[in-house]
């Protein structure tokens, strides 16, 4: 089956068109909806990869993790010149550090806006979202001079919403769809810049095409912050693994369920809250531990891999715990880390090889 | 608790383990054996008060020991807000504390391998890997650390700690108190603030719970007070180093603010902080600097490189350099306005969102040039470590500022606080000596 998903830069030209605004964001959670409502379309930046990572070096440490390098080197050779504004959630010390310096250091023509996201589950850190989201909200409304009441704002929350409900309906029917792992985490992507409107529609599109599952692949799951490079998962099919689910900090850990509030603030941070477990977000181990046998339980996986980066520390506090949690419940661990500039090297691929024929 | 314990504990803490240590400091002080035995005539000896951080420390360390029996234990990160918990009878420990006396005694590799042979990275904070290594094997050069009963992180000073504490919280099943504190890119606005206050009247009736007792609200204003009492005589004693020459330099700083982190909040802190500026007006008022001939002042920038600190006051002595002021020692005098005993909890949340860590790095810029002005500073040292990167990043670009509009030489020095894997002798011994060179021509 053939997708087509638009590029990010056809979807920022695209909606451009249409007098918008954009917002480059970085990792990891943020309101879309909120974004919409002013007429912005957030598309994210996670690096990217492929960057000439000397423009960045000179101003940021070595080991700091290759998403902010990448990030801060993108911005500085022009790769976010066709934004309007810059959205910087509080994700960890890296990217807090990468948004002071943004701020106070470099001089841009475009706002630089943050967030922060509180570490708990509690009802202060549920206020204290919403209260983060007004303050954006007058922040955009000062950018744009718009003032969208709380019926519009619902309005896209509910549109968002219903773009998260498929996500989850397509990673629930996975095995029926007649994707390869790279395409289906290409559509997954495809969530970081288009419009809600337009995923939803590709994303009924694939569920409209099934296939009969293929057995004969070792399944496993994936976690980590951002699969790249892609080139991963036609390795892992290549090497006959199949994906069956993941807890990939961009896509898996945001399949945001829907909030119950009627005041839009609230709602969007509800959303955000009830999310799945995330390091960055200040969940505990245990919970984690058991999101993931949860997962590996309904997608049947056989294997985990961890897939990080190196220097990212949310990740790497949690690894020795969850790997014994895992080993503990008889699941197969592997553990790579990576930079998201690097091609998967020979002994990546070796690993993965040697570690599903001890699957099998 | 039963009495045998109360014993045990009265005997090795309070009555033995005093008099030993107050031994030790009345000969360190009055007999001055160490002084005698001094070797760097490039440096004056240490202060005399040196002999009663010992005590201090030792005696805290000691208690540590055999607490377990007598008191509950709470684990703290370095800033976090402790009045109350010391109000409710806890025992604080301060695992980076712990992580800093394993550094200087050089022990931090060895600990450090122990949590990476269980997973850990070398790329997380050497800090943490210190504590976790040492939590896994049991080893401490301070005989043995007590069990907590319940860990507080508080995010003021960067976000690994909460993946630290999560790890600790795993390992002694134990509740995990968070006091999140947004980071301030500008200026606090009101539900940042009203937040941490939240957090830390939530974080109460846990705290009591705990420690089986409720909090006496009068004692709290009591040990705030002490807490402002004793800043301030840091602040004041940090303000000294204005004086030429400087007499403490920031190794002596690194060394003597020991009480103000881990016995903040105790009317012996404040004795102590009080004795010390005593001693340092006597330095002045004699003329007697921390280096001998002094010719340049310097800046530090972060954390201590803790298994080198000998090494570095040294080599920076023997060129007659002093390291007058840093942006660390001084993170623990700054906030002193900001406590006010009669608000107990308001003041805390108002502090406690405040220190340098939680701010922005222009914010940080701003403090170091408020730094060159006041103690007339020649330069500046920012050690780039590895282990801690809410410090580190936009180090590059203070750097470059420093020169440009301060036309001030600064140099960064990669590093690792605790973990000397990190560091180079050659390398640093190199830099150094092309930096001092600059310096004086």
């Amino acid at each position: 089956m053939i997708l087509n998903i638009p590029s990010r830069k056809s979807a920022i030209i695209s909606f451009k068109e249409k007098n918008g605004n954009i917002a480059a964001v970085f990792p990891i959670h943020y309101p879309r909806a909120l974004l919409r409502a002013f007429n912005i379309l957030p598309v994210e930046v996670w690096g990217p990869p492929k960057v000439d990572r000397s423009l960045g070096n000179s101003q940021i440490q070595t080991y700091v993790c290759s998403i902010v390098q990448n990030s801060f080197s993108f911005l500085q050779a022009g790769g976010l010149n066709d934004c309007d504004l810059l959205l910087i959630p509080h994700t960890c010390d890296s990217l807090q550090g990468f948004a002071g310096l943004i701020k106070d250091f470099i001089p841009l023509e475009k706002q630089v806006l943050t967030l922060y996201l509180p570490r708990g589950q509690r009802q202060s850190d549920l206020e204290f979202i919403s209260n983060e989201f007004r303050s954006l909200y007058h922040s955009l409304s000062e950018i744009t001079g718009l003032k969208p009441d709380s019926k519009t704002m619902l309005a896209f929350q509910i549109e968002e919403e219903k773009a998260n409900d498929l996500l989850k309906k397509l990673y629930l029917n996975k095995h029926t769809l007649s994707l390869a792992d790279e395409e289906f985490y290409t559509l997954i992507r495809c969530r970081e810049y288009l419009p809600a409107e337009e995923f939803s529609n590709l994303v009924e599109e694939a569920l409209n095409n099934n296939s009969t599952p293929s057995s004969s692949h070792i399944p496993i799951m994936l976690s980590g912050i951002v699969p790249e490079s892609m080139t991963l998962f036609s390795i892992l099919n290549s090497l006959g693994a199949k994906v069956v689910a993941d807890d990939f900090a961009c896509c898996g850990r945001r399949v945001y369920p829907s909030g119950t509030s009627d005041e839009p603030f609230l709602r969007m941070a509800e959303s955000i809250q009830n999310s799945p477990p995330d390091s960055t977000r200040g969940h505990s181990i245990e919970s984690r531990g058991k999101y993931l046998l949860n997962e590996i339980k309904r997608s049947g996986a056989k294997g985990f891999i961890f897939f990080d980066i190196n220097f990212c520390e949310p990740e790497l506090f949690d690894l020795p715990i969850l790997t014994e949690i895992l080993k503990e419940n008889n699941i197969p661990v592997l553990t790579l880390l990576i930079d998201i500039s690097d091609t998967i090297s020979e002994q990546i691929k070796t690993r993965i090889q040697a570690f599903l024929e001890l699957i099998q | 608790m039963n009495l045998s314990n109360t014993l045990t504990y009265h005997w090795n803490v309070n009555i033995l383990g005093k008099s030993v240590l107050r031994y030790h400091r009345l000969k360190n002080t009055y007999f001055k054996p160490a002084k005698a035995k001094w070797s760097a005539p490039y440096l004056t000896p240490p202060l005399n008060i040196s002999a009663w951080t010992k005590e201090l420390v030792g005696r805290h360390y000691l208690k540590g020991n055999f607490v377990n029996q007598t008191q509950k234990v709470v684990w703290v990160t370095s800033g976090a807000p402790v009045e109350f918990l010391k109000a409710l009878d806890y025992y604080i420990l301060y695992p980076e504390n712990h992580g800093a006396v394993c550094g200087t005694l050089r022990v931090a590799e060895e600990i450090c391998t122990l949590a990476e042979d269980n997973g850990y990275s070398k790329d997380i904070c050497s800090y943490a890997r210190t504590d976790i290594g040492s939590m896994l094997s049991g080893k401490t050069p301070v005989g043995k650390l007590p069990k907590p009963d319940l860990l507080l992180a508080c995010t003021n000073i960067c976000q690994t700690v909460l993946h630290w504490y999560r790890v600790l919280a795993h390992h002694f099943k134990v509740p995990l108190i968070l006091i999140d504190t947004p980071f301030l890119y500008d200026e606090a606005k009101d539900h940042d603030i009203a937040f941490v206050k939240k957090q830390i009247e939530d974080a109460i009736p846990v705290a009591e719970k705990v420690a089986g007792k409720s909090l006496d609200f009068k004692k709290l204003k009591n040990i705030t007070r002490y807490a402002q009492k004793a800043t301030y005589l840091w602040a004041e004693i940090l303000s000294r180093a204005e004086s030429r020459p400087a007499p403490i330099s920031v190794f002596d700083q690194f060394i003597q603010m020991a009480p103000i982190v881990e016995l903040r909040g105790e009317a012996v802190t404040v004795d102590f902080y009080a004795a010390m500026l005593k001693e340092i007006d006597h330095r002045i008022s004699k003329g007697i600097g921390a280096v001998v001939k002094e010719k340049k002042r310097l800046l530090w920038d972060n954390l201590p490189i803790w298994y080198r600190m000998r090494y570095l006051a040294d080599f920076f002595g023997q060129h007659g350099i002093v390291i007058s002021a840093s942006t660390y020692t001084n993170a623990w005098g700054e906030l002193a306005d900001f406590i006010d005993a009669e608000k107990p909890i308001e003041s805390a949340a108002l502090t406690y969102i405040h220190p340098i860590l939680n701010r922005s790095t222009g914010h940080k810029l701003k403090i170091m040039t408020m730094m060159f002005d006041k103690y007339k500073l020649d330069g500046a040292i920012l050690h780039s470590d590895r282990s801690c990167k809410p410090y580190s990043i936009g180090q590059l670009e203070q750097r470059e500022r420093i020169i440009r509009h301060l036309g001030k030489p600064a140099l960064l020095l990669e590093a690792d606080h605790n973990d000397p894997r990190s560091y180079t002798e050659d390398t640093t011994a190199n830099r150094l000596s092309a930096f001092i060179e600059m310096l004086e021509s």
